[in-house]
């Protein structure tokens, strides 16, 4: 399987923020959710990949080129879609389709109409009038219509109310349901990247702090809630919360021997529940430590 | 390095003239209208025509790389057409290409209409070598307008550019003034291209293309496009 | 739907234009003007080629509104330009400085040969006495009415990018009366410059022409809109009208003094101009689509011709009535050597070089 894009070393640094040494893959049809809180970096390592950006440090190859150098090429088989794109307000979406169709000889009219009526768009309206969510929705109409291989969405559902958040997603599993496409998207919403994602990157502080088969992930991580004075300090153990004589302790590389361990300190062992990736992802934050 | 993606910057100028459309709409109608103005023959018509078609040439230039590049930065839509199959290089020819027709066409209707003039009206033939020297100020006035709109982000910066490029000419013509050899040709019936004049209009020409070219190498070398 | 009529009716304008700057030569009106004036004159020519003079670039005019607006609504915008630069803009650029420097040459040959020569020629001939003989500014010769073509399309589309479509669709709501009030808001440009109303040849755009020729366009875009709004009218009516008026008309510019130094039409003959127009060019147009429907190959070959046939006749007639002024044969036989050589030319021209050739994209 080839990479649909692949990020060795890459570094960019601003003045209040920077992106370190981020090494990343996704191959090709595989869908990541790349997750972090506001700042961690999603929106410039996004930028980045679609050439918006030049890395201070680092390659940057999508669907087996080079960026930015062949960035034409790139960008004729790339969808992309953020948060902060704005739309040219005095024109309708009619115009931005056409505008698109003109461009790109895959665009797809009749998927286009379909996703109008499924977004409950009107193509005739100026985009001045549309809402936050109708202007995501337009956005995101005018990258999948174009049927690009490889599709980079920041925050695609963000801010959006809850029908137009699951408009967005059905149809975007719809989309995902082709493997030959391969979809990195950002979200701080863990809901949304559990439930489409295969892979799952964490990013922090510019810092990649993992990136892992969403399974896998979701396997490693427990919730154990016991009882007992002892406190182990293990190096799996990402967080210990002790209220009176019960202790919570989340873990990441659980094994099937742990239960034993604790027994063995003393310990009484009440549940031993799978996490939430939401859960999982507040805990390393909170750990500050690798995932 | 990469080939023009030619097409799709063509499709970016439309694109840009259409959003400028109403604004040209009207920079047409006013400038129709001064030219009728010039052609009632009357001195007061000819006077107020002449004033509307410079109105004209200097709002239209500037309404165009406001609505080009600065609004396009200030409204967050360069991010939409940067990920367009483009270069930078695309992006800065499409700006450039249509800029300068939408600057080339009022600048010659009003620099041939106004050497049209001076020839065969009884004015002095040696003033189109001194409107020349005008004309090569304002082009060089647009040039430095759109370098800057292109370079840089501030607005404020970018309307201090170009009126203090344009609002330059009141001094260049004083400066101008100052030269004999100059002065001499304008009161004169013939056309004389000194050395003084050459230097000028070399130093104009010379100018307004080193600015442009710099821009676009500045440009190709930017590291942020959104 | 291709209209047959409308191509007939512009193609029976363009004609009608060869007959009419033929004419001129023997219009007693226009002698101390007109280069080929000749000797033999007769009234007869005025009272016809006045008339005519008063409707025939109006009806062109409309023809070609009606034309642009249903380019428009066929190709769109971008199609019209295209078109109109491919079979306006470029024989205009292409044909602009030949036929002007043609006209000047042999204008300039007939100063120097010929024995009855008119004021105009013996005005010419007097400053190539001159050292330094003034210089004319450049004009736009009988091609003025591409270039007013020109000017129309792109003020068709800034209008229509300016106004929103509620305004520019305001004249197709217009009640049919409006017509007996329309020709009073033409009569302004009329009167402001003298009667018969001159060509406007100029590069710099006049308000009057603007004005006058320009609505007779804008009429035109309208009446494509609403294509039955007229067709109720009735030519004879508006004939008939049109020609008693144009009695009244020609019988006041015969005592009207008009000021040399401010050549102004009094507004008498402004506003009676205005009707007789707007009344003989709507005349024209109904009874084009009742009587010349038909598509015979006669016209249709006419019809091919006549773009070309009007580029280039004026420096062909020019040419053949400097060379008939020194006959002192009657106006009537002149005037027909001079159209017949004229138009056989054209035609001529237009079967070897353009008919069967590429150019027929751009002139046929």
């Amino acid at each position: 399987m080839t990479a649909a894009f692949a990020l060795t070393g890459i570094h960019k640094r601003y003045p209040q923020f920077a992106l370190e040494d981020v090494t990343l893959n996704l191959l090709d049809g595989q869908i990541m959710g790349l997750v972090g809180v506001n700042g961690a970096g999603k929106t410039t390592l996004l930028r980045i990949l679609t050439g918006l950006v030049r890395a201070d440090r680092g390659t940057v190859q999508v669907l087996g080129l080079s960026m930015p150098d062949d960035q034409v090429a790139v960008k004729r088989d790339v969808g992309f879609a953020s948060e902060d794109m704005r739309l040219y307000k005095s024109q309708t979406l009619r115009w931005h389709m056409d505008l698109i169709a003109s461009i790109y000889p895959g665009w797809d009219e009749v998927y286009a109409r379909d996703l109008l009526r499924r977004f409950d768009l009107k193509s005739e309206q100026t985009i001045a009038g549309f809402s936050h969510g109708q202007r995501v929705k337009a956005l995101l109409l005018l990258c999948f219509a174009r049927r690009p291989r490889l599709l980079l969405l920041d925050e695609p559902t963000t801010g959006l109310d809850p029908v137009a958040r699951s408009e967005v997603l059905e149809v975007l599993s719809d989309v995902l349901r082709d493997d030959s496409r391969s979809v990195l998207f950002s979200s701080h919403n863990t809901h949304d990247v559990e439930q489409l994602a295969d892979s799952i990157s964490f990013l922090h502080r510019g810092r990649l702090i993992a990136s892992q088969d969403k399974e896998r992930f979701l396997d490693d991580w427990r919730r154990i809630v016991c009882h007992g004075a002892a406190t182990p300090q293990w190096p799996e153990i990402a967080m210990a919360r002790r209220n009176g004589s019960v202790l919570e302790i989340k873990v990441r590389g659980y094994s099937a021997d742990m239960p034993e361990r604790l027994i063995a300190q003393g310990l009484v062992v009440d549940s031993v529940d799978p996490m939430r990736l939401e859960d999982i992802f507040v805990t390393t934050v909170r750990a500050g430590a690798v995932a | 390095m990469n080939s023009l993606n030619i097409p799709v910057i063509k499709r970016l100028i439309a694109k840009d003239w259409l959003l400028f459309q109403k604004q040209l709409a009207a920079h047409v109608l006013a400038g129709a209208f001064a030219l009728c103005l010039l052609g009632l023959a009357k001195p007061w018509a000819f006077y107020l025509g002449s004033l509307l078609l410079i109105i004209v040439l200097v709002a239209a230039s500037c309404f165009s790389i406001s609505t080009s590049l600065v609004n396009e930065r200030r409204d967050q839509t360069l991010a939409f057409v940067m990920s367009l199959p483009i270069s930078p290089l695309d992006f800065y020819l499409s700006k450039l290409a249509g800029n300068l027709i939408t600057f080339a066409v009022p600048f010659l209707v009003l620099a041939v209409g106004t050497i049209a003039v001076i020839l065969f009206t009884p004015l002095p033939d040696g003033l189109v070598v001194y409107s020349m020297l005008l004309f090569g100020h304002i082009l060089a006035a647009f040039c430095v307008s759109l370098s800057v709109a292109m370079a840089v982000e501030s607005e404020g910066w970018n309307i201090f550019a170009m009126i203090s490029s344009m609002v330059m000419i009141n001094p260049f013509i004083m400066g101008l003034g100052q030269i004999e050899s100059i002065s001499a040709i304008a009161r004169g019936p013939d056309i004389i291209f000194n050395a003084p004049v050459i230097a000028i209009l070399a130093a104009q020409l010379v100018l307004s293309v080193a600015l442009l070219c710099l821009t676009g190498w500045a440009h190709c070398r930017k590291t942020a496009f959104y | 739907m291709r209209l047959h009529y409308l191509d007939n009716l512009r193609a029976l304008a363009m004609l009608a234009g060869v007959l009419f700057h033929a004419a001129l030569a023997y219009s007693p009106l226009i002698h101390p003007y007109w280069p080929p004036a000749d000797r033999s004159q007769s009234q007869l020519v005025d009272i016809f080629a006045w008339f005519l003079h008063l409707f025939r670039m109006p009806l062109f005019f409309m023809i070609a509104g009606y034309f642009a607006a249903e380019l428009i609504e066929r190709r769109g915008m971008l199609g019209l330009m295209r078109n109109r630069a491919r079979r306006i803009l470029i024989p205009f650029a292409v044909l602009l400085v030949p036929i002007v420097m043609s006209l000047s040459w042999s204008t300039q040959w007939a100063a120097a040969n010929v024995q009855h020569p008119s004021p105009v020629l013996q005005w010419v001939a007097q400053f190539s006495l001159q050292a330094n003989p003034p210089q004319l500014p450049p004009s736009t010769s009988h091609l003025w009415f591409l270039y007013y073509l020109l000017w129309f399309y792109v003020l068709l589309w800034a209008m229509r990018s300016l106004l929103p479509e509620t305004v520019w669709r305001l004249p197709e709501r217009l009640p049919r009366w409006w017509i007996c009030v329309a020709p009073m808001l033409l009569s302004p440009a009329l009167a402001s410059v003298v009667a018969p109303h001159p060509a406007p040849e100029s590069f710099l755009p006049q308000f009057w022409a603007f004005a006058f020729f320009g609505s007779f366009f804008a009429f035109g875009t309208a009446v494509y809109r609403r294509r039955g709004w007229i067709d109720a009218l009735s030519p004879i009516w508006l004939a008939s009208i049109g020609v008693l008026l144009y009695g009244l008309w020609f019988a006041l510019l015969r005592h009207a003094t008009i000021d040399p130094s401010n050549p102004r039409a009094p507004w008498s003959l402004a506003i009676l101009g205005a009707y007789i127009s707007v009344l003989m060019t709507l005349a024209c147009w109904v009874a084009g689509r009742r009587w010349l429907n038909a598509q015979s190959r006669v016209m249709r070959y006419l019809a091919g011709g006549s773009y070309w046939t009007y580029l280039l006749h004026l420096p062909l007639l020019f040419l053949a009535q400097y060379l008939l002024m020194d006959l002192s044969w009657h106006w009537s036989l002149k005037f027909a050597i001079a159209v017949f050589a004229t138009l056989l030319l054209s035609y001529l021209s237009y079967e070897l070089l353009i008919r069967r050739t590429e150019l027929r994209r751009f002139v046929g």
